[in-house]
């Protein structure tokens, strides 16, 4: 197996484990997008559902990391992201049968019906907000750092134009643009994510606010850490492909695959430590004693979200919100910071990818 | 402090947020001098328009419960142990309890039924110097 096919299987398999997982790391009050009251979780639909789910992504995760294998030495570099594309939108389908089925019980029963729905904010969340973990950025930094380093001691001795791991022949400030741009991502745009996730709302249960409130403190601090490790990870995993490239040194067949270890990794730490607390520390114990003030049952917000995946809520000032399905957070659509903030990422990515085709890569 | 709200509920949003910071300086979980989140994140996180926190925070400073200022923030202004009432809001008090009590009356509530309502209510209301005992029985306040 080349160091290209394991590129290309890789994302196949990672996609297809996570999709399968997702119910597991989710919240037990939302099931596949739909808001439920706590009482109702374990209704024999959601475990019908959340059962045939696991099974189908499962098998749909493993034809198509079986397909991706078969067929890696044939057609070319696109044929891996069709065979991404198919599973993502299999795992799609998926979801939506199992959020219908739910949806059409939860309505026909009026699971909502008589529950005195609230909306709960901790104060000190603000009075007494969670430090960033700033100590955490050292590693990217540190990277970025030996990184121009390497590249400003190569640079001058390099000829002009120089062929690229993946055979490409470009010029030699192309490359350097790249692997830069590629860190500064990486590194500024996962913190600056990260400092907009500190400033938003933490996932407060209603029926156990002051515990959910600290457990949402433990997973914030936990996943910032792992995604600033990550970001770590992934500069390295770009340091390693420049490396060869400004001919520090070479490697041939399954070694040119080097450069996907750190970001296999990065991406195994986040998934273990999302597995670990699960989606706003869902999964994290907690109990504060004799602090059940606001015992009422969360709000049925399902109006705000389009399929189950996208917050739509103009009223909401929020820029981001935690997610609905896996672990993480998602933009509030409704908010017009939010699609600024988006457009931004895109266009750095279609910057970078403008500079790369220009280079002819 | 934990701030609930029933955003679908009959009594509108921003009563709500006065009533239950009022009821948390009763209590004495807002002691005078503490702060409050800014009027916008307390939006956020209560996921309402900013306007309609604005609103809340207006009538407690109206009260003179809240002082709000672009840098201080929301910050309690007074609470039970800051000294008697001004005599304006007691007069206004004095009038609204005019009121309860004609409801009362106008439904045909007896004057003892009343008077024992009253009680119960004062009875189970945990006044800040018994609330404040029975924290340091306790461990520390909540």
């Amino acid at each position: 197996m080349s160091a290209g096919s394991l590129a290309g299987v890789f994302p196949v398999l990672t996609i297809g484990a996570l999709m399968c997982s997702m119910p597991a790391v989710t919240r037990p009050t939302v099931q596949f997008g739909i808001r439920v009251p706590r009482e109702r979780a374990g209704a024999p639909v959601i475990r019908r559902e959340r059962r045939a789910y696991y099974w189908r992504t499962a098998a749909i995760g493993a034809c198509c990391t079986l397909v991706a294998v078969t067929t890696r030495d044939y057609g070319s570099w696109w044929l891996s992201k069709i065979i991404l594309l198919l599973e993502l939108a299999a795992g799609l389908s998926c979801f939506l049968v199992a959020r219908r089925k739910i949806a059409a019980v939860k309505n026909a029963d009026g699971w909502f019906a008589g529950l005195r729905q609230t909306v709960v904010a901790d104060t000190s969340w603000r009075t007494d907000p969670p430090r960033f973990p700033v100590r955490w950025l050292v590693p990217a930094l540190a990277v970025m750092a030996a990184t121009a380093a390497v590249g400003a001691l190569r640079y001058p001795g390099l000829p002009a134009y120089i062929v690229t791991g993946s055979g490409h022949r470009v010029p030699k400030s192309a490359v350097s643009v790249l692997v830069v741009a590629g860190q500064l991502y990486f590194t500024a745009v996962y913190s600056g994510l990260m400092l907009i996730v500190y400033r938003s709302r933490p996932d407060i249960d209603a029926a156990d606010p002051a515990a959910s409130t600290l457990r949402y403190r433990r997973f914030l601090a936990a996943t910032t850490r792992a995604l600033l490790t990550m970001a770590a990870l992934a500069d390295l995993g770009l340091l390693l492909i420049a490396l060869p490239d400004w001919q520090v040194y070479r490697l041939s067949g399954i070694g040119r695959a080097l450069p996907v270890l750190p970001f296999a990794a990065g991406v195994l730490l986040l998934g273990a430590v999302a597995a670990r607390t699960g989606q706003g520390g869902s999964r994290l114990n907690g109990n504060v004693r004799g602090l059940a003030l606001a015992a009422g049952t969360d709000r049925d917000d399902d109006q705000f979200w389009k399929a189950g995946l996208v917050y739509v809520n103009r009223d909401d000032p929020a820029i981001v919100v935690g997610a609905r399905f896996g672990v993480g957070w998602t933009p509030n659509f409704g908010n017009p910071v939010a699609w600024l903030i988006l457009a931004g990422t895109v266009a750095w990515w279609a910057g970078l990818a403008v500079i790369g085709a220009a280079a002819g890569m | 402090m934990l701030l609930s709200i029933e955003p679908d509920g009959p009594v509108p949003i921003y009563q709500q947020i006065r009533d239950r910071i009022v009821e948390a300086i009763a209590r004495g979980r807002q002691p005078a001098g503490s702060a409050l989140p800014p009027i916008r994140q307390l939006a956020v996180d209560l996921g309402i328009n900013f306007h309609t926190v604005n609103k809340g925070y207006d009538l407690l400073r109206q009260e003179g419960l809240l002082r709000l200022g672009r840098k201080s923030g929301a910050v309690v202004r007074r609470d039970a142990g800051s000294g008697p009432p001004d005599p304006a809001w007691a007069r206004d008090w004095t009038g609204r309890l005019q009121t309860l009590l004609a409801e009362a009356a106008a439904q045909g509530m007896p004057a003892t039924g009343i008077v024992r309502e009253c009680e119960a209510a004062m009875a189970d209301f945990a006044f800040p110097d018994a609330a404040a005992e029975a924290w340091q029985g306790s461990g520390s306040p909540p």
